[in-house]
């Protein structure tokens, strides 16, 4: 591939950030953390996605980063909005508190 | 010839969705100016219709609209119809000489008792519903009588029902009157059943369900050929429909709801009884009348049915002593004539009975419901008497009507009745036999007791001296004055009564004229001179010609000897009856409750519903307990139960996995995304 370095380099980085993402989800209390550990997982994805598009000599893949990247936003211009909510009427935002759910 | 039915059929339902849906905040002026619109105008239509009729030859005088294609669906090749026909089934509308006769009945009576009830139902709270049902009845009844083909028979017949459960169930906070309503539906229903299975059977055999040929094709009544379908199953046919119109027209043995019926609004009890409703099964039998000249055996059952029962009202109403109870016996009696009639195949004779029968019972039960009125609701007759003095218009009409049902000269229910029993004679000498002449005793019989108790119930009511004690709550304002009160106490009450306002005597006097007049249209049957019998002639195309029938009724033109020695006979049996009325009740009605066990019987009803209540009903108890103690607790309560735990224990074990923990679920969902990636790498790849 490009300046020979093999595309098995490239999808090893975006799975190590992607495998970082899903660890960061899992063990951090902080919801602001974890949103940017599912931006880490995101952005992996996006790696890939770009990897192969070159690799392939196809723009498909791009077009799909420009795709995760929007939803990523919006994405997070919700989710900070509820976080600043819950803050709101908890003064607190630590997911441990947050089980209202329990069935 | 104007074909106006469907607007017949419009306005009393125009009426009734008006009134049904903005009734309540109306203020009565318009609530009546609907109501009173809607049905006059039906009669306006309707006799616009008939009118015209009466202008065209008699062959010309069949009209059926067809409205709209309900059903239009693939072919039937069943039944005599041989070859494919599409079955399609449209709402239409038949106006012909019946429907004709039928429409200005319903909608003539039916208007004058929504005049009457204006004023009899004054004070009562369900005014505008009173009104919504009466329109919605008169609907239901012409939709019934309008309908061309059997299906829409069908929906009039059972909305008949509704109707009729509504209005006798109208004061629904009386247990009585909710237990009647009950019973004329289930007693109803059973009609209904007979009627559908009837149709199914007709389907089954002539693959139409129309009455006549029309545009959208063949009618049943146009298929019926002797040689035809087989003589058991047209047998069959007309004895379902017959079960159909004996629960509709009170007879043997579907006839206990109609005595109770009389829980409703006395206008009520004139309609159900005049108008609409009981003449539905009269009408069914005419209009089918092509399927029972194919079966003898039905015909025969039809006659003594009637017979039977017109023996057994009669009986029972000789010992009532609440008056609508009479009233309500002698309408199943005076129905009895009119199948008795059908059953000898003189039709035109039983409908021309059934319309007499409406102005005079109706004019019997608006004059009952006026002296109720007066009463403030009394009812019993041993606490009447000597009304004649202070009610001189409803006691001057009742008698009118009470002279018609007996069937005094010239009175209407003098040439209905008497071609009735004169033609069950003439049967019986043109090859009925032995039973005709049977029939036709019986037919004397209860003439002369019809006389009598009904003579019974004008002396009771209106002669003698006054046995109550007033009215037991006042009807009118204008009866509260110190003086008269004091008058009141004086002289038992009597001059307490006043007569009911206009709006109720014109109806009354309307209908006596009616009940005075009415029977001049059929009156030279009794001549044996058929063209000189307008009312039969004007009927006979749909018994007798080919458009309406292929098996025209035989000729049964009265013979006119025997007509004169049937007439001579009832009549002296009719005066005969009042004469021991009045020597037993002339002077006064006074109750004297007779431990002669056949008094005792007939005061009792025949024992009927408590035959009912022990034969029918407690067994459909015990079984409804035994089910309860048995099945209810441990099998289906059990079984519902059971149900519920296993779901509850499931349930409680499969919430633990939802903690509400957002981590828990990302870790499930990373356990199910490696899961899959260890599949489709290791397993597949």
């Amino acid at each position: 591939m490009y300046n020979g370095i093999p595309i098995s380099w490239y999808l090893l980085i975006s799975a190590i950030l992607f495998t970082i993402g899903v660890i960061g989800v899992l063990v951090r209390r902080n919801p602001l953390t974890i949103f940017m550990s599912i931006e880490l997982m995101l952005n992996a994805v996006n790696l890939s996605f770009i990897t192969f598009s070159s690799y392939l000599n196809s723009v498909d893949g791009q077009m799909f980063v420009f795709l995760v990247l929007t939803v990523a936003a919006a994405e997070v211009v919700v989710g900070l909005a509820i976080i600043v909510s819950i803050f709101r009427t908890r003064r607190n935002i630590n997911v441990d508190d947050m089980n209202i759910l329990r069935g | 010839m104007t074909n106006l039915t469907f607007w017949v059929l419009l306005l009393p339902l125009l009426g009734f969705v008006l009134l049904g849906l903005f009734g309540k905040a109306m203020p009565r002026s318009a609530i009546l100016t609907i109501a009173w619109g809607a049905s006059g105008l039906a009669f306006v239509f309707a006799a616009i219709g008939f009118f015209s009729m009466l202008q065209t030859t008699p062959a010309a005088r069949l009209s059926d609209q067809v409205l709209y294609t309900w059903v239009n669906s693939g072919t039937v090749a069943t039944g005599v119809l041989a070859g494919n026909v599409p079955l399609t089934i449209n709402f239409g509308l038949l106006l012909d000489p019946l429907s004709a006769t039928m429409l200005m009945v319903i909608t003539g009576v039916g208007f004058l008792i929504h005049v009457y009830s204006a004023g009899y139902m004054e004070d009562d709270e369900g005014f505008w519903r009173f009104f919504a049902y009466l329109n919605f009845f008169i609907f239901a009844m012409v939709l019934l009588v309008g309908a061309d083909n059997f299906l829409f028979l069908l929906i009039g017949w059972g909305l008949v029902g509704l109707a009729s459960f509504l209005l006798i169930g109208f004061w629904f906070t009386r247990r009585s009157a909710v237990d009647a309503a009950r019973k004329a539906l289930v007693i109803n229903i059973i009609g209904d059943f007979g009627l559908m299975l009837a149709i199914f059977l007709i389907f089954q055999h002539y693959g139409t369900l129309n009455y006549l040929n029309n545009s959208a094709g063949n009618g049943v009544f146009n298929l019926v050929t002797p040689g035809g379908v087989a003589v058991g199953i047209t047998t069959a046919i007309c004895l379902l429909l017959f079960v159909a119109c004996a629960a509709k027209s009170a007879q043997l043995p579907l006839y206990m709801w109609l005595p109770d019926a009389m829980e409703g609004p006395t206008p009520v009890s004139a309609l159900i009884h005049a108008a609409t409703m009981v003449t539905a099964g009269v009408y069914l039998v005419a209009r089918a009348n092509p399927l029972f000249n194919v079966s003898p055996a039905a015909l025969i059952v039809v006659a003594i049915i009637g017979s039977v029962t017109a023996l057994f009202a009669a009986t029972i109403a000789l010992t009532q002593l609440d008056i609508k109870r009479v009233l309500a016996y002698s309408t199943i009696s005076q129905l009895g004539y009119m199948f008795m009639a059908e059953g000898a195949q003189n039709y035109s004779a039983g409908v021309f009975h059934l319309t007499t029968h409406a102005y005079f019972k109706a004019l019997l039960f608006l004059g009952a419901g006026a002296v109720i009125h007066s009463l403030g609701g009394e009812q019993d007759m041993r606490k009447m008497g000597g009304l004649r003095s202070r009610m001189k218009i409803t006691y001057v009409t009742f008698v009118i009507a009470s002279l018609a049902i007996s069937g005094i000269f010239p009175f209407s229910g003098f040439w209905s009745k008497d071609e009735i029993i004169g033609s069950l004679l003439t049967r019986a000498v043109n090859g009925g036999g032995t039973l005709f002449y049977v029939l036709w005793v019986l037919a004397l019989i209860t003439a002369g007791l019809t006389a009598f108790y009904m003579f019974r119930l004008v002396f009771g009511i209106f002669f003698g001296s006054y046995r109550g004690s007033g009215p037991l709550a006042h009807g009118h304002g204008d009866v509260t004055l110190a003086d008269e009160e004091e008058e009141h106490v004086q002289h038992g009450g009597l001059y307490a009564i006043h007569e009911s306002p206009r709006i109720m005597t014109v109806p009354l006097i309307i209908l006596a004229f009616l009940s005075v007049i009415g029977g001049f249209v059929g009156s030279y049957a009794l001549f044996g001179q058929p063209a000189w019998q307008p009312f039969a002639n004007f009927l006979s195309p749909i018994f007798t010609s080919p458009a309406w029938t292929k098996v025209p009724v035989q000729d049964l033109s009265l013979n006119p000897g025997l007509t004169w020695l049937s007439t001579g006979l009832s009549l002296a049996l009719a005066i005969l009856g009042i004469v021991v009325a009045w020597r037993k009740y002339g002077r006064g009605f006074e109750y004297r409750e007779s431990k002669n066990p056949l008094y005792q019987l007939l005061l009792h009803k025949y024992y009927i519903d408590e035959l009912c209540e022990a034969v029918i009903l407690n067994p459909i108890k015990w079984v409804g307990r035994a089910a309860t103690a048995l099945l209810e607790g441990n099998l289906l309560d059990g079984g519902s139960r059971g149900i519920a735990w296993v779901s509850r224990g499931t349930s409680s074990g499969l919430r633990r996995l939802q903690t509400g923990y957002m981590r828990n679920y990302a870790l499930a969902i990373l356990f199910g995304v490696v899961l899959l990636v260890i599949y489709y790498a290791v397993v597949r790849g």
